[in-house]
């Protein structure tokens, strides 16, 4: 498991970028019964712009009602499959995943898009054509093997 | 980019574990976080309120204060034939110091300010209830004095500095208290205060996402000069609309002008008498260094 992982998150269009990173997901994965879970608090994700970050809390994914995304599910032949919670929303997902075996542990890399309204995530007219109803996630995670 | 200060243990103790809590290892534990949008502005109505715009962000303001309630206010269509403006243009050096000028058109005062976030209202580890904001400005009269003195340069200046205490309650809620002193290097007589005391409570409440009821009001130490001139407790209410990098405040206040002494330590309006002005801060932001 590890409590550093890298996620991403790109929102953008053509007219802005809207990057975010964390470098403190958790995610969590038990090799014999192939159960792999993530978490991530919404307000670790760091954006380049200060008020971008404020309405990504306060507006969109409003994390002071809904600190934590999740997700937990099972790895299995180069899928993951399971429930992806986020904004209060829980959905069934299944998307490519790379587990590669490394020194001392695990490295899980996937790359999904999700759609902002499945969870609720409501984009103004304003402001529509400057964000991307899919957001693309990524994930790379480095998970150290627990002793 | 900064990331969060991560020194969490890799290894959590493996004892009593089953397989089926293997999902339970996630739990995340709440690092410090600092409370954000305790305010959607820099200013409430008048008062300055703790947020700054973040570093490398350039800030423009324009404020109207339209003409008063009392003089024929249909025929001045509720005042907007006689606006009184202000314009500011700020700077985020660091997410906390943030640097600014301004210019108004009553009196054709020029300002400027320096304001530092001192202490931030935090939570998860060692949390803080409140933040503490400090704020001082340098205002200059520009406009000519009606008594055939010709006033030199320290004659017209005016200092404010203030104490912002600020607390975001929840996500709806956050009030603020400013304690400041204001100092006229001119003042009528040898007999009158050259430093007046005045203390603003002020709050927020959003009713959507993006909208919110502000209101402020200030206690003032000083109520009249000798040579007759009287002043009046400042106040306003507004609303606070916010689209993406804008933030539109509409307020009514008892106030004109809009450099801070001369709102706060020499308002000379009253509402009962039809002191009653229409106006409006909008706000924009540019982003000149990510």
């Amino acid at each position: 498991m590890t409590r550093e992982g890298g996620l991403a998150f790109d929102a953008g269009s053509p007219l802005e970028d809207i990057i975010a990173e964390t470098k403190s997901a958790t995610a969590v994965y038990d090799a014999q019964s192939g159960k792999i879970g993530f978490q991530v608090l919404m307000t670790s994700f760091n954006f380049k712009r200060a008020l971008m970050q404020e309405h990504f809390n306060e507006n969109y994914v409003e994390s002071e009602k809904y600190p934590k995304a999740s997700f937990k599910g099972f790895y299995k032949d180069g899928f993951t499959k399971g429930e992806l919670t986020m904004h209060g929303v829980t959905k069934s997902i299944r998307v490519p995943a790379v587990l590669t075996e490394v020194k001392n542990g695990i490295r899980f890399k996937s790359t999904f898009k999700v759609s902002l309204s499945d969870y609720n995530v409501s984009v103004p007219k304003a402001v529509s054509n400057k964000i991307d109803p899919y957001a693309t996630i990524t994930v790379n995670c480095m998970m150290k093997k627990r002793p | 980019m900064k990331y969060l200060a991560i020194t969490l243990c890799l290894f959590i103790s493996p004892l009593g574990f089953a397989q089926d809590d293997v999902f339970d290892l996630l739990e995340v534990t709440q690092n410090k976080k600092y409370a954000y949008a305790t305010f959607k502005g820099t200013q409430l109505v008048n008062s300055a309120t703790n947020e700054t715009p973040g570093a490398g962000v350039l800030q423009y303001i324009i404020a109207h204060r339209f003409g008063s309630f009392g003089e024929d206010y249909l025929y001045n269509f509720l005042g907007l034939d006689n606006a009184q403006i202000r314009m500011q243009l700020d700077y985020g050096i660091t997410d906390r110091l943030n640097i600014g000028i301004g210019r108004s058109s009553v009196l054709k005062v020029v300002d400027s300010f320096i304001k530092f976030r001192a202490i931030r209202q935090s939570s998860g580890p060692n949390p803080i209830p409140i933040s503490i904001t400090l704020l001082s400005s340098a205002n200059y009269r520009g406009e000519r004095y009606a008594d055939g003195i010709d006033h030199l340069i320290a004659d017209r200046l005016s200092y404010h500095h203030q104490v912002i205490f600020t607390r975001k309650w929840n996500s709806k809620l956050s009030t603020l208290f400013s304690p400041s002193l204001v100092h006229w290097n001119l003042v009528p007589s040898v007999g009158d205060p050259n430093s007046t005391y005045n203390a603003t409570l002020g709050a927020r409440y959003k009713l959507t996402k993006r909208m919110a009821l502000t209101g402020e009001y200030s206690l003032i130490s000083n109520k009249s000069y000798s040579d007759g001139s009287a002043f009046t407790v400042p106040f306003g209410v507004g609303v606070d609309v916010e689209t993406g990098g804008h933030v539109f405040q509409f307020h009514l206040s008892n106030t004109r002008g809009m450099s801070t002494p001369y709102w706060l330590s020499r308002n000379s309006y009253s509402a009962l008498n039809g002191g009653l002005f229409l106006g409006f801060n909008i706000s924009r932001v540019f982003t000149l260094r990510d």
